[in-house]
């Protein structure tokens, strides 16, 4: 009994003192191997700085548009005038007819073309409706959208005046509410402009730690599959015959080294750029540590397949577009096809992207973000479980090619 | 003599180009598989084109027959869904919080009553700007509503007024917009976001895969026999290498073509020449970049990490989600650095908007301009070749 004891104590033991061992000697392998140091390092720091960059302007402003004119009065002129004034529009010229307009189009001298049609001003002093028509090139939704946004504003407020100015008859409040019976107010919550960055960036970085991850940990299993002679994942090496000891030793390095790379991507990236950001720190901290865990024991569970240190890269770094797609922010989650949305559960960056962007830009507290943290614990507990399977699997090569079963 | 020929020569490296692409699943796997599953993946996530049935939850706290008229009338609408009816802000917002909706409708107490005795209520609307397109479909609908429901009201106070229909629009809503997308009046974002991302995918495979298998000759220490096969003639080496890659990625462009324009029917007004002919020039212009990244990096694993980079920035730098106008101007001129960029304009002009070809030249000769970027690194690539000494 005591025996059975002590021996138990100094498997534990040596348990963790190979764990420390295999977790320096992993240290060792990523800071050898400068492939693994871009991914681990360089993409995460330069990557966010880039994509900040390239969205920083948030919004479009000044989308250009190009007027023809018709009706030719004072009323058309006032409208495209305010058109203008708009900070999303400008007005870069006006055209004879619809065929000049169009060639502007063409030329990329203009992306939207305001037409007002001989009967405009008429139709408005008849106390008729009127009808200004746009035109978009829709190359980009966000150049409709401003040109939409716009003209329908102005089109609310000189209607308005028209309405007020056509009947003077009747006192002013009175005339409010004839022409305004129920003003209403809309509210773009946690972002407020409606800014490109604040919506993607938040994405791309849960995206960018996660794919970063089975990059470098896919190019360090298959560079030891390179190197040791008989292409298995695990050397020959005493301190490495326990798969335990080897998943939570090398698991333990990966997530040392990215808490820095964390500290950095969610810390100081959203305050370099001012994004909005008012998550609680505490809880975006017990937010990652299920996803780290999981995106660490998936992309061990991943380099067990790969053969060569190349490979990753070319099998993996596609999926980053479909992993953004999946994961809700941009296409909705409720109109994603079912099939998709089950692979979607095995992904650590779906529920990592959804649970972050709402901790982190709406200021949901655990219990909101409860279903993706139950998912990603569910995540790490099963990718963990398919880790140490496939070093158990690579060990048992390991010994037979050694000969010791 | 007969020897030789089958020895040497742009075919004989072509023929051993393919017997390598054959005899590893790597290459099926990036030629083949990748695109595959991209198109499938892109296509059935957007079928619908619009996403329908956003959730929203209202706040009614009026709660009359007016009121609930309302919410009916808004849940019409095919793009929101009433899902949750909240007693307070609070509940809803949460209910956002939680990412079950996307929007709030918030009707205040006493509205109609209010609404009709002139007193001018106030309605507000929320939309959770963390999700964009969510959001800005919400926004548009709950917009609406609202203007329907000031309409309505101003209805029944001028008809009370007993004045004629026309007259009483004129007031309401004095000026109408009337909108034209053109070329996509449906706002289908499958057409709009599929036509570059698909294309996209395309460019980075190509990347990827003609840095591996030129830099995988220096890796397995085969570089001085391919370029033997040339008899150190490099251009010859290259063309023989990546002819039947070529050949491959543009079979690959096409069925993307096909599966776009033809099986889903999406606008091509200029017809199949101007946009297969633009696939072909992405495809080799990006195979020029790829012979470009693999000059100036000669090691395998760092060739490959640029056109992993180079091709993922590629997806944002173009300018189909955010207009390259709306960037600052250092991002605008180094847009022209991806072939992408290139395509993507072709692909406005030429396929959505069916412009005269003259107005996409430019594009299609800076296409072909990529082709010059080989000629510039080669002997950068020789002396790696012949000299470098792979090191794990």
């Amino acid at each position: 009994m005591m025996k059975n004891e002590s021996r138990f104590t100094d498997v534990v033991k040596e348990g963790i003192s190979d764990v420390f061992y295999i977790w320096k000697e992993e240290f060792k392998n990523i800071f050898k191997d400068s492939g693994v140091v871009i991914f681990f390092f360089l993409v995460p720091f330069a990557y966010p700085l880039v994509y900040a960059f390239i969205y920083t302007n948030e919004v479009v402003r000044e989308a250009k548009m190009v007027v023809v004119d018709h009706s030719d009065s004072y009323l058309s002129r006032e409208f495209a005038r305010r058109v203008d004034a708009t900070g999303d529009v400008k007005i870069v010229g006006v055209c004879e007819d619809m065929e000049g307009a169009k060639r502007m189009l063409d030329k990329k001298d203009a992306y939207g073309i305001l037409y007002f049609s001989s009967d405009f001003s008429k139709d408005l002093n008849a106390g008729r409706q009127a009808t200004v028509s746009l035109y978009t090139d829709m190359s980009s939704l966000l150049f409709y959208k401003a040109f939409l946004l716009s003209t329908t504003e102005v089109s609310f407020d000189l209607g308005k005046e028209l309405t007020v100015r056509n009947h003077p008859d009747v006192s002013k409040k009175a005339d409010q509410i004839k022409v305004n019976p129920v003003p209403y107010e809309s509210v773009a919550l946690y972002n407020s402009q409606m800014g490109f960055a604040s919506f993607l960036v938040p994405a791309i970085l849960i995206l960018v730690i996660q794919q970063t991850l089975i990059l470098g940990v896919g190019m360090l299993g298959g560079t030891a599959r390179e190197k040791n002679k008989c292409h298995a994942l695990v050397p020959i090496d005493r301190h490495f015959r326990g798969t335990l000891r080897i998943v939570l030793g090398k698991s333990l390095t990966y997530l040392v080294l990215y808490v820095l790379v964390c500290i950095w991507v969610i810390t100081i990236v959203p305050r370099l750029f001012s994004f909005p950001q008012i998550g609680n720190p505490g809880v975006i901290l017990l937010f990652f540590l299920p996803f780290l865990a999981a995106a660490i024991f998936l992309s061990m569970t991943l380099s067990g397949f790969m053969t060569s240190r190349e490979s990753p890269m070319l099998v993996f770094v596609f999926t980053s577009v479909i992993f953004l797609f999946l994961s809700g922010v941009s296409w909705p989650k409720e109109s994603i096809p079912g099939f998709w949305k089950i692979f979607g559960y095995f992904i650590p960056s779906t529920p990592g992207i959804q649970g972050f962007t709402r901790i982190n830009t709406a200021g949901a507290g655990l219990s909101e973000v409860m279903n993706e943290y139950r998912l990603l614990w569910v995540q790490a507990g099963v990718y963990f479980i398919s880790a140490c399977l496939i070093y158990r699997y690579q060990i048992i090569r390991t010994c037979k090619d050694k000969g010791m079963l | 003599m007969s020897f030789d020929v089958r020895k040497y020569g742009v075919r004989a490296i072509a023929v051993r180009e393919i017997k390598r692409m054959l005899s590893h699943r790597l290459y099926f796997f990036c030629m083949l598989v990748a695109p595959a599953i991209s198109v499938v993946f892109f296509l059935s996530l957007m079928r619908e084109g619009l996403p329908t049935n956003l959730p929203v939850a209202i706040v009614d706290l009026d709660n009359t027959a007016n009121s609930r008229n309302l919410v009916r009338q808004l849940d019409a609408f095919t793009q929101t869904k009433v899902v949750l009816s909240a007693t307070s802000f609070t509940e809803a917002r949460m209910a956002m919080q939680r990412g079950e909706v996307y929007g709030i409708y918030f009707i205040p107490r006493g509205f109609s009553e209010e609404a009709t005795s002139g007193k001018q209520p106030q309605l507000s609307f929320y939309t959770n700007g963390t999700y964009l397109i969510a959001a800005s479909l919400l926004f548009r609908d709950m917009k609406t509503m609202s203007v329907l429901a000031g309409g309505s009201v101003g209805l029944q106070l001028g008809t009370a007024h007993g004045l004629p229909l026309s007259q009483i629009m004129g007031q309401i809503q004095p000026i109408v917009i009337d909108t034209h997308p053109v070329g996509n009046p449906w706002l289908n974002y499958s057409v709009y976001l599929n036509n570059t991302i698909l294309p996209g995918i395309l460019q980075l495979m190509v990347f990827l895969m003609t840095v591996y298998c030129i830099g995988v000759e220096i890796k397995w220490d085969s570089a001085r026999q391919w370029l033997d096969m040339s008899r150190g003639v490099l251009w010859k080496a290259l063309v023989g290498k990546l002819i039947p890659y070529t050949v491959v990625f543009t079979i690959v462009g096409f069925m993307i073509c096909a599966v776009l324009y033809g099986f889903s029917s999406f606008p091509l007004e200029s017809g199949w020449f101007p946009i297969l002919s633009a696939v072909f020039l992405l495809v080799i212009a990006s195979q020029a970049v790829g012979i470009f990244m693999i000059s100036v990096l000669p090691t395998l694993r760092l060739g490959l990490s640029f056109a992993c980079l180079f091709g993922m920035i590629s997806f944002s730098i173009v300018g189909f989600s955010f207009p390259v106008l709306g960037m600052h101007p250092t991002l605008q001129a180094l847009s022209q650095l991806f072939p992408l960029r290139h395509y993507f304009l072709i692909y406005v002009d030429q396929a959505l908007n069916g412009r005269d070809l003259y107005y996409s030249l430019t594009q299609y000769s800076m296409l072909l301009g990529f082709l010059i970027l080989p000629f510039l690194t080669g002997k950068n690539l020789k002396k790696a070749l012949l000299c470098m000494k792979y090191i794990p």
